[in-house]
């Protein structure tokens, strides 16, 4: 083990993903996000194809050296210690850059007024809150449920049924992965 | 004109009524997307961009916003302005239509440059309300440009056309080297302002489309797609680069124009507000022009 504090990341199994869209119905219930975000969704390829469909979830994907915090003109992100990548909403002018550099489209943008203004960027937290007091009023209604402090799995992670969804420091969501291709008698 | 306003309020709501979940950011381009990103044989704009944003374009817009005026104060102060009486016939060149769509121009790019630069520094300015402010009033005031840039350019257009007067305009820099008054063969417009022509109206267009790009995320441009095969995000990313790439060109020559008419020369501000430009001005700076209205007596 290396004595950095290991990052938090996300792994989908699209061995196992269902689509049954449990991990994108709970993270909006539980942010309570607006109509026409979703943090997490999940996306199918091939659909109908016989033994090529392969689903799979997708949301931010918390990268290191994250794209997003580098062209940020307001600078407003900022990397917790343990990878999780997060964003001041009050400091955003929701000018779109970020969604340009992510390579997985995970910030989107609710609309504001008439003009169709693009409103602060809205993306998955790893349900880590924000830079607001933790788990305040103000923290939940702008960013969501702050389950880590609690302890608590995140919550797409939590709901999903076969345990396709993992999520914890890198090293062991790559452990649980290795050993179940090992089980499952594939390459690599 | 009416027609022409309408079809742009149209595309407007066009643009955003199409928004959310059929989106080809978020929906089922989205794997293409991501699979798009970086990879060897596509165009490799995401990294692009990334690398431009973070390392290149504030520092870029900081050295125009500072080199500019830098150079021209040095030029103030080594070379000086250019003084002519004022007092002395006048000729009227600039009518009433003329000048209301000069202003209207004027006044827009007089909010969105200044906007635009609080954007690209918005961590100095700290983000939040303020720079949010500046990104909206950047996108309100591209409506009244965008209204005046076809009939602007299309009533300067035959005055804006290159000529071979041009070339030797821009062997002595139209003179403005030296503290002599020289007579320099040009017409209406001499070349630098000929050239502040086309990047205003050309530029000025392609920093209407590609912020347009950016302001509605969800603008379908079928032509544009077929065209180029790009996706959607790819020509979002395509935009942000143009856009600010653009941006310098804009900017150092918009900073070009204010010094022009209001120190170099000193006062030819003054012609496209009334209207009228004084014959020495035209004498010395635009011979060429002078002689043709003498010929038709207007002096
Ligand atoms: S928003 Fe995109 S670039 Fe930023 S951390 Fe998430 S996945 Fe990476
Ligand atoms: S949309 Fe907000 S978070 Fe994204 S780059 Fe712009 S200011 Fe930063």
């Amino acid at each position: 083990m290396s004595n950095e504090m290991a990052r938090m990341k996300f792994y989908c199994d699209d061995h196992r993903c269902i689509e049954c869209f449990a991990c994108s119905v709970a993270c909006a219930e539980a942010h309570e996000l607006p109509t026409g975000i979703s943090r997490r969704k999940v996306i199918t390829l091939h659909d109908g194809v016989e033994g090529k469909e392969v689903s799979t979830s997708i949301a931010c994907m918390h990268c290191t050296d994250a794209p997003c915090e580098q062209v940020c003109p307001v600078d407003c992100f900022y990397i917790r210690e343990d990878g999780i990548v997060l964003h001041d909403k009050d400091k955003c002018i929701g000018c779109g850059y970020c969604l340009y550099a992510c390579p997985f489209g995970a910030p989107q943008f609710p609309r504001d007024g008439a003009f169709g203004h693009k409103g602060a960027m809205d993306k998955c937290t790893m349900c880590a809150g924000g830079p607001l007091e933790t788990n305040s009023e103000k923290e939940r209604h702008l960013y969501g449920q702050n389950r880590i402090a609690e302890g608590k799995v995140p919550m797409c992670a939590a709901v999903c049924s076969t345990n396709a969804l993992l999520v914890g420091d890198a090293e062991s969501v790559s452990n649980i992965y290795r050993k179940r291709v090992a089980g499952r008698g594939q390459r690599s | 004109m009416r027609k022409y306003i309408y079809l742009i309020i149209g595309a407007l709501c066009l643009a955003s009524a199409v928004y959310a979940n059929e989106s080809q950011i978020w929906g089922e381009m989205r794997i293409q997307n991501i699979l798009g990103y970086g990879q060897e044989e596509s165009w490799k704009l995401g990294p692009l961009f990334t690398m431009l944003q973070s390392q290149y374009f504030a520092w870029i817009f900081l050295g125009v916003l500072l080199g500019v005026p830098a150079v021209f104060f040095m030029h103030y102060k080594i070379v000086g302005p250019k003084v002519f009486p004022h007092s002395e016939k006048k000729y009227y060149a600039f009518n009433l239509y003329n000048r209301i769509i000069h202003q209207v121009a004027a006044v827009s790019f007089l909010v969105i440059v200044p906007t635009g630069f609080i954007i690209v520094f918005g961590d100095f300015f700290g983000g939040g309300t303020l720079v949010r402010m500046a990104k909206n009033l950047h996108g309100i005031f591209t409506i009244p440009f965008t209204i005046v840039v076809i009939p602007m350019a299309l009533m300067w257009l035959k005055e804006a056309l290159f000529n071979l007067d041009d070339v030797k305009w821009f062997l002595i820099l139209g003179g403005y080297l030296s503290k002599e008054k020289q007579i320099i063969h040009a017409s209406q417009f001499n070349a630098g302002q000929k050239m502040w022509y086309w990047v205003a109206i050309l530029g000025g267009i392609t920093m209407i489309f590609s912020g347009a790009f950016m302001f509605f995320l969800d603008f379908k441009m079928e032509m544009l797609h077929n065209l180029t095969g790009m996706s959607q995000i790819d020509l979002l990313r395509a935009a942000a680069i143009l856009h600010n790439v653009m941006g310098f060109a804009v900017v150092a020559l918009f900073i070009t124009h204010v010094y022009m008419s209001m120190f170099a020369i000193k006062g030819a501000v003054h012609s496209i507000i009334t209207g009228y430009v004084e014959e020495e001005e035209v004498k010395f700076l635009h011979n060429k022009w002078y002689k043709k209205l003498k010929d038709q007596g207007k002096f």
